[in-house]
């Protein structure tokens, strides 16, 4: 393993005046399973697109098996032996796997005019048995669950002789007996001479396939080690880095204790039926409550319910003093409560579509005059939310689609506010963005609640729910099962809480 | 939606066509028996013959995923082109050189048209629109006012002729659609005119050219036209300004009654023939039926209402498929 197939040279890419990677240098062995990791943001998707040739750098190049890569072209990237099997395997949805696999390497009769589709046929059946079979080889690819089309793109770079298989979280959607199929497959492929290049947040993946591991942070390379010579905290260290650590540090200092206002939401009693039962808790203004539970306790059942998207059965619910009839988003909008739903890109975002009209787009009727809409009033409010919530796009006029995923999820966050909400409700406003976004949303979520906003914040990520949250109203099986405050609130009692009683102490950890 | 019913609903649009085209034959023919006389039959037939071959065409331009407006105005003025050349009133050159002509320009204008799509990146609705306009206005320009006379037989020959008995414009739509039936699906480059239109992003990251397909299913599309013109619109001797209007709706309106997805990806020239041959029958049913003067008018109302059918039965099928098919 002394030699190197792959060589990245001092690789560097910016998008306007982000910079995504900064001189990027890493070696791939042949014959290795070489691991990238690093948080979202790091650089990981630059530069899986650079090596794939669907992403020009800047600056720097890449030799594979001694020549260069041809950088910027699919074509020559894919001629030169790197094959990409991304996370949602791109595919022609419409087309056979048969097809799929030999589309742009067609096996021909009559001196290349015609398709010789029984040998294509025969060959695609002989590449997916050797991948565990089990794909309708004749109907279209859109129409196969996950794992196969999965098989099917690996099939398609088999085929090419792929010499370096890059795998962007191969087992995002794959069960625990597929994950198992998919790793021995990849053990395989390294004993023939693949190299692989495995991109995944799951640690555990890492340190059972990797030979070597490289980290990135903020676009630079932090270090390649052995995989046997790194443990786990090590690795999260190279990953989160001095200053993330720190400022996760500042988001937990917490509030100041005993500044609570009048009770904006007052929950009495509510239930839905098959989701939850009896609930009642109350926050103030100037309060973040936090939600816990494991995942299917019926916390984000209870924030649909409060945010007016589902009807509950029974039980009371007041906004500042007043009632609040659910089942309607509209009202409960205008009385105030906004919820931020816990899927950011199906739930509200026009991703197409600016930074500024997103943040705009629910009030846009307050901003108009005359039918018409105000530019200049939209961009100053806008500009105001951006400046707020520390949104880092180039403009206002940006894409949010082009946002990285922190600064999409303030955008949602944004967006509630324009509406000028007395309560605010949360699923999960930190899932899938990095640490240091996070702990932004943190300062951020209690700037809010200094400013007199009560909060209800759901999180699956227990350390983040007590460090932000005020006192944490724990939930199991669709019932409250206590309330505790800031300083009884440990993970353990929250988890004992949580957990059905028999196994509160044999289970590690919350999902 | 299971994998075989999605199969067999694509296998079913042609189906479909088909045994609607014979329920009105049989039910036109129950009410007036004149209607099932094979010269009538062959007369519908002819009336299909240059609709056919230029769906072949714009059969696989759609596919790609995008759309050629412009066909009818290209007919015209390849016409003229011919009539030009040949015509002893002006150029009166041999017939071989007048098809040369109409064939070289139409593949030309149709490989123009596909730089301007892909080059110029400007959406082929548009592109073909403003095609539409400007190669109708070409035509009178060359025509100068005077209609085109005294165009020689032997440069008709394919619109007028027949062999065995059936008119040579049949031969000729019936070896395109063969000919286009094995380009679609038994060569690579059928292969990839389907694999561009059924993702533009996978199709970039396989390393296909989706520019030169494109390129390719306009000059081809181009090409036909002029097969076309040759085949169906020199009928008679004399060329006049409007030859061809209407002619691209006619043929869009058969794609996609035939099955092709307007969003690109699915369809089969069979499924477009098919539908030029239903259409072309309704046209000539209404006549039959004794419709006077209404029957053009119910001819258009029809077709409209099939394209709208057809619209609504493929976002249908997509939108019942969203759950599981997403990619």
């Amino acid at each position: 393993m002394s030699d190197v197939l792959v060589d990245i040279q001092r690789v560097s890419k910016h998008f306007g005046g982000v910079r995504a990677l900064r001189e990027v240098s890493l070696a791939i062995a042949p014959g290795e399973v070489h691991a990238l990791c690093g948080e979202n943001g790091a650089g990981k998707s630059t530069l899986i697109e650079i090596l794939s040739g669907s992403c020009r750098p800047n600056a720097g190049q890449v030799l594979l098996a001694g020549r260069r890569l041809g950088l910027g072209n699919v074509g020559a990237c894919e001629q030169a032996g790197v094959a990409v099997i991304h996370q949602e395997p791109v595919a022609f949805g419409h087309l056979s796997a048969v097809d799929n696999i030999f589309v742009g390497r067609e096996l021909t009769l009559a001196g290349g005019l015609l398709l010789n589709r029984r040998a294509m046929r025969r060959g695609a059946s002989e590449l997916l048995a050797d991948l565990g079979g089990g794909v309708d080889l004749a109907c279209p690819v859109r129409c196969l669950p996950p794992a196969q089309r999965q098989r099917v793109a690996m099939a398609r770079a088999i085929l090419r002789d792929a010499k370096l298989l890059i795998l962007d979280e191969p087992t995002a959607s794959l069960s625990e007996r597929e994950t198992a199929v998919l790793f021995a497959l990849i053990r395989r492929l390294r004993n023939q001479g693949v190299s692989v290049l495995y991109v995944s947040h799951r640690l555990e993946e890492v340190f059972a396939l990797a030979d070597r591991v490289s980290v990135l942070r903020d676009g630079r390379l932090v270090g390649t080690r052995l995989a046997g010579e790194l443990d786990r905290a090590t690795l999260i260290a190279m990953m989160v880095g001095p200053e993330a650590s720190e400022s996760s540090r500042l988001g937990g200092d917490g509030p100041a204790p005993g500044k609570a206002g009048e009770a904006l939401l007052e929950v009495s009693g509510l239930t839905r039926r098959g989701a939850f039962e009896d609930i009642t808790f109350t926050v103030r203004a100037g309060e973040v409550v936090g939600l816990a539970g494991l995942v299917g306790a019926g916390r984000s059942d209870v924030a649909r319910a409060l945010g007016g998207v589902d009807e509950p059965d029974g039980g009371l619910v007041k906004l500042a003093g007043e009632i609040l009839p659910g089942g309607s988003v509209r009202r409960a909008i205008a009385g105030g409560l906004v919820l931020v739903p816990e899927d950011r890109h199906r739930q509200g975002l026009v991703l197409p579509m600016s930074v500024g009209a997103n943040l705009t787009l629910s009030v846009l009727r307050r901003l108009t005059r005359m039918g018409l809409t105000r530019p200049a009033r939209e961009r100053r409010m806008a500009g105001r939310i951006m400046g707020e919530l520390d949104i880092r796009a180039e403009s206002d006029r940006a894409a949010v689609s082009t946002l990285s995923g922190g600064n999409q999820q303030k955008v949602v966050l944004g967006k509630a506010l324009a509406a000028k909400p007395k309560v605010l409700v949360l699923d999960e406003p930190t899932r899938g963005v990095d640490v240091a976004a996070k702990a932004q949303l943190h300062r951020t979520i209690r700037l809010l609640a200094d400013r007199g906003m009560a909060t209800l914040l759901i999180s699956s990520d227990l350390p983040e729910l007590l460090s932000a949250s005020d006192r944490v109203v724990v939930m199991r099986a669709g019932r409250i099962t206590g309330e505790l405050t800031r300083d009884e609130a440990t993970q353990e009692r929250v988890l004992h809480l949580a957990l059905p009683p028999d196994r509160a102490n044999t289970e590690g950890g919350a999902s | 939606m299971s994998p075989r019913s999605v199969l067999s609903r694509l296998a079913g649009r042609e189906a479909g066509v088909a045994a609607l085209w014979l329920a009105t034959v049989a039910a036109v023919g129950m009410v007036n028996p004149d209607f099932l006389r094979a010269a009538n039959l062959h007369a519908i037939f002819v009336k299909c013959a240059p609709v056919v071959i230029v769906a072949c065409g714009v059969t696989l331009v759609i596919v790609t995923g995008e759309i050629d407006i412009s066909v009818g105005s290209l007919m015209g003025l390849l016409a003229v082109a011919g009539g030009i050349v040949t015509s002893p009133d002006r150029m009166g050159l041999s017939p071989q050189a007048g098809a040369a002509a109409v064939l070289a320009a139409g593949a030309g204008i149709g490989l123009l048209t596909g730089l301007l799509v892909t080059l110029g990146r400007v959406p082929s609705i548009i592109v073909t629109l403003g095609m539409l306009t400007a190669l109708r206005g070409l035509t009178r320009v060359l025509m100068g006012g005077r209609w085109i006379e005294s165009i020689p037989p032997s440069l008709r020959v394919l619109s007028i002729g027949s062999t065995l008995g059936v008119r040579n414009c049949l031969w000729v739509a019936m070896a395109v659609l063969a000919l286009t039936v094995v380009l679609a699906h038994l060569t690579p480059l059928g292969r990839r005119i389907y694999a561009v239109g059924s993702s533009p992003r996978a199709a970039a990251l396989a390393g296909l050219s989706s520019r030169r397909i494109k390129v390719f299913a306009f000059a081809f599309t181009g090409f036909l036209t002029g097969v076309a013109t040759l085949a169906g619109q020199l009928e008679v001797g004399t060329i006049e300004p409007d030859i061809g209007q209407g002619f691209e709706l006619l043929v869009v309106t058969c794609v996609v009654v035939g099955g092709t997805s307007i969003r690109g990806g699915v369809g089969t020239v069979i499924g477009s023939a098919l539908a030029a041959i239903l259409m072309m029958t309704i046209g000539t049913a209404l006549v039959f039926l004794k419709l006077g003067a209404s029957a053009s008018y119910w001819e258009r109302a029809i077709q409209g209402a099939f394209i709208l059918l057809a619209v609504l039965t493929d976002q249908l099928s997509r939108r019942r498929g969203t759950g599981e098919d997403t990619l």
